[in-house]
């Protein structure tokens, strides 16, 4: 694990770990309170595992008086809270602190209100976003943005990360579906941002936190909107011989007026992989596939089907097929939703990186990732939400290996510094968390960052919410990088710093 | 009368900022002055961006247009026409409605009113738009968020926060806009001669099918009259549901719909492309009330609850419009009716929705408050907000609520 800079721990606090676990049974049940090391244990990481720390306390309250009471104590009283949802993040934007109270929402499961009249659900955060669809599929709607954790992740978590998934760039990421939220503020203040309607006035303070990564406040109650099933769904599979042509085909889609609700491309690494691992049905003898699918009335999608065929070929595509019904269309999706544990039985251990190019660079990218790859000395697997330009290199290496996970690091935040350099973006969907938080100054400047940190003061003054995470702590932008602690101190205490 | 200065660079912007701010002068911020909006403030210096205009870069096959703040609105949309493209959120024309005569404004103004048209329910408001920005803060410090593309979640979503925050935040110097194929073809259908419970009902109906309407409005009969459009019958109320795609698609879906609405077939007629989209530009830009002297208010509430406000209000007579499938009201009221303008915005709370003063006379702008938050907490977030913008409150200041 690379030396990571984290708030101060604070040692009063963890002096009076006692008395706060005792205070801590005045707000909730005792049982929602854990505090002995093996029952902490769990919640030691999020999905990005490749760093730990025990919180001082778990507490899993059960309504939101209970979860403003919390935190009207901890912001009393100094004490750090990491907030976490079903704990599925890929940057570690639940990565509990030594002197914290982790809050975890999991008690609050339950659909609160089915509201087809106003085509909105309310819902309690800690729901996963795929139980969502399911209570309203009886009657043809469905929840629109479908991160591929929809299984296991929450709603909650969806909020703080603003999730995205495959149809983003026709249905938009979780900031486009979301309705309102109910929020407790660190000082235990409950607001309500937004509701049933369509918009709110003020201001968009709901578009705020949304993407906050648990940084402004602690989401309590989720309304979303709802869409009904699309007519018909129909998936082209292509394969290319060269990654240029595929991006190429890509950008004419779009440019051809044609906006498909879901457009994906596999490498030959990771297609071949996919295929090896879910029997998808991919060709072989290509370098990269594109999957389109497109959605409408019956006669809409057979004209844009045909329009996507036709440049295709202009674009010298040497596969081709059209899915006939809908489990051959399910099958040319299973490769990709297969992409993580395909990968996963490839190498013991990969970093799934996050970032967002400009569609037309796509080749260009592709090429430096390759070339960082043989540099890195590690193999490297890609998939691209073509749609959004959102790119997910997997980097293959070995935990066991401590000089592999560094050069790991080092290849991906490469990667990330290069998506930045051709007009892109460090995290198209995961959040920056820890991961990429010391790469923010890639893309921010001084004034950049101090500004979205003075937000972070107007909700948070004291900084107790989720600190360390997502923005640059102990050095400034100028001098970038990640910073060696040694024992705690830094040099130039008085040079104002964060 | 306040002085203006027209910068033509962003450094300009910051100077003039960065002055104002340590003599602690308030300014009054605007892009075009389109749009007389907010609460009435005075300051003596305003700044204006008609000198600070011009297409940055407009990508099509990126989806994307980065634009300098003062740039005309009709100029970027003549822009994207080129390409068969436009901004799917149908920003208003809110020139009719101030002075009855065409003018878009400049972008700037129009982020930050967060103003968007009849497709909002379908397609997002323009806040759903918004990829980035560049802007200067109170303390005259250049600050920028987001990007060009859409999937972006590095950092909090600023440029949500800045867009309808009325110029209290920033001075908006640069904006970068999703932009969206034109549809092939938009076709209309009409149902005459129905109430607004029936109306909302086949809204409902219409949202409940996977026919994808795109536009949803119901205009009772004394308001319809100032449509010119051949075949349209403006004798009686008018309800509206658009339909937008490839033809044979939109054609195939207004059947659909006119089996689904056979029980009003004897009122059901079709406007074909060209008239249905001056329908919803005219209705977009709220022709309605065409250089109107009264107060208009904008009503946004769950489409549930619109029936039972208008039924409350049922004896007033009041002239109203109905978009975005119900969740829009767009009221307008007589000048000097302080007491019905209350007793609207009571029974609004009440329902859930919110009530913001579009236009008004400068001596109700001073009267009546522009927003209808009552809620403290948020009034005190918000202000804090703002602080940390403008610590010395120079943008803008009082345009939303007094003291912000």
């Amino acid at each position: 694990m690379t030396a990571l800079a984290m708030p101060k721990i604070d040692q009063l606090v963890l002096d009076d770990k006692e008395k706060i676990v005792r205070d801590l049974k005045k707000y909730t049940n005792s049982i929602n309170i854990i505090s002995d090391p093996d029952g902490i244990t769990p919640y030691e990481t999020d999905a990005f595992t490749a760093y730990r720390k025990k919180p001082m306390v778990v507490v899993l309250p059960e309504n939101t008086t209970e979860v403003s009471d919390i935190l009207k104590y901890c912001y009393k009283n100094n004490i750090k809270v990491v907030p976490r949802g079903s704990g599925t993040g890929l940057s570690g934007g639940a990565l509990p602190l030594a002197d914290c109270v982790l809050l975890g929402l999991s008690k609050f499961n339950q659909i609160l209100e089915i509201d087809f009249e106003n085509r909105c659900v309310v819902t309690q955060p800690g729901v996963t976003n795929l139980s969502l669809t399911k209570a309203v599929e009886h009657k043809g709607f469905y929840y629109a943005p479908d991160p591929s954790s929809q299984i296991t992740c929450s709603i909650g978590g969806n909020i703080a990360e603003n999730s995205g998934g495959v149809h983003s760039l026709k249905y938009g990421t979780t900031t486009n579906n979301v309705l309102g939220v109910e929020v407790v503020l660190m000082d235990g203040t409950i607001v309500r941002f937004g509701g049933k309607k369509l918009e709110s006035e003020g201001y968009d303070l709901l578009g705020l936190i949304t993407g906050s990564e648990g940084l402004l406040g602690v989401v309590t109650e989720v309304t979303v909107k709802i869409l009904k099933k699309p007519q018909s769904v129909k998936a082209l599979l292509l394969g290319f011989q060269s990654i240029e042509d595929t991006g190429q085909c890509v950008s004419e889609i779009i440019s051809g007026g044609i906006i498909p609700a879901g457009m994906e491309i596999m490498d030959k690494p990771l297609l071949k992989a996919t295929d090896d691992y879910a029997k998808a049905g991919y060709p072989r003898d290509v370098e990269a596939i594109l999957i389109v699918e497109l959605d409408g009335t019956e006669s809409e999608v057979n004209i844009l089907i045909k329009k996507v065929e036709e440049i295709a070929k202009k674009n010298n595509s040497s596969y081709l097929r059209i899915s006939k019904n809908d489990e051959e269309r399910l099958r040319f999706w299973l490769g990709r939703k297969a992409a993580f544990p395909a990968i996963g039985d490839l190498s013991p251990d990969y970093l799934c990186m996050d970032g967002t190019i400009p569609r037309k660079k796509l080749a260009e990218v592709l090429k430096e990732i390759t070339k960082l790859s043989i540099k890195h000395n590690l193999r490297v697997a890609n998939c691209f939400h073509a749609g959004d330009g959102n790119l997910h290199p997997l980097i293959m290496f070995d935990s066991n290996n401590k000089s592999e996970f560094k050069r790991a690091e080092k290849f991906g935040t490469d990667i990330l510094k290069y998506c930045v350099k051709v007009g892109g973006v460090l995290t198209g969907e995961h959040g920056v968390g820890i991961e990429k938080r010391d790469l923010m100054c890639e893309m921010f400047n001084n004034e950049d960052i101090q500004q979205q940190l003075n937000i972070k003061k107007a909700f948070d003054e004291k900084s107790l919410l989720n600190p360390g995470k997502v923005y640059p702590i102990l050095h400034r932008c100028a001098e970038g990088g990640k910073m060696h602690i040694h024992k705690g101190e830094t040099k130039f205490k008085d040079i104002p710093r964060f | 009368m306040a002085e203006i200065y027209s910068p033509s660079s962003e450094n300009e912007v910051v100077d003039f900022i960065k002055n104002s701010n340590s003599l602690q002068f308030p300014i009054e911020i605007s892009g075009n002055n389109s749009k007389p909006i907010g609460r009435l403030i005075q300051c003596s210096k305003s700044l204006q961006f008609k000198n600070f205009s011009g297409i940055v870069e407009y990508l099509p096959e990126e989806l994307y247009i980065k634009v300098k703040s003062g740039t005309s609105l009709a100029l970027i949309e003549a822009e994207l026409d080129k390409k068969n493209q436009e901004l799917a959120f149908e920003p208003s024309d809110m020139g009719f409605l101030y002075s009855g005569k065409s003018n878009k404004g400049s972008v700037g103004g129009a982020v930050s009113c967060n103003l968007s048209g009849s497709r909002r329910f379908r397609a997002g408001a323009l806040r759903d738009h918004i990829l980035g920005f560049c802007g200067v803060n109170g303390k005259g410090e250049i600050i920028k968020s987001g990007g060009t593309v859409v999937k972006n979640v590095t950092g909090y979503d600023v440029s949500k926060l800045i867009t309808g925050s009325y110029g209290t935040l920033v001075a908006l110097t640069e904006i970068v806009l999703k932009v969206q194929p034109k549809n092939e073809e938009s076709q209309t259908l009409l149902i005459n001669n129905i109430n607004l419970k029936m109306a909302l009902n086949i809204f409902s109906k219409a949202m409940h099918t996977s026919v994808e309407i795109s536009g949803a409005c119901f205009y009772p009969a004394k308001v319809s009259k100032f449509f010119k459009l051949n075949d349209l019958d403006t004798n009686t109320s008018i309800t509206a549901i658009r339909l937008e795609g490839p033809k044979i698609s939109v054609t195939e879906r207004v059947n659909i719909l006119k089996k689904l609405f056979h029980e009003y077939k004897k009122t059901i007629s079709v406007l074909e492309n060209y008239q249905s989209r001056i329908f919803w530009q005219n209705t977009t830009d709220l022709q309605f009330f065409n250089n109107s002297k009264n107060v208009v208010v904008k009503i946004v509430l769950p489409p549930l609850n619109t029936d039972q406000l208008m039924n409350n209000f049922e004896n007033e007579e009041l002239k109203y419009v109905v978009d975005w499938a119900g969740n829009l009201i767009w009221i307008e009221l007589a000048e000097n009716d302080s007491v019905l303008l209350k007793h609207l915005r009571t029974e609004i709370l009440k329902l859930s929705g919110h009530m913001t003063i579009i236009k008004a006379p400068n001596h109700v702008r001073i009267r009546e408050d522009f927003l209808t938050t009552v809620d403290e907490n948020i009034k005190v977030l918000s202000l804090k907000i703002k602080e940390s913008f403008d610590p010395k409150k120079i943008l803008n200041p009082g345009k939303m609520y007094s003291g912000i």
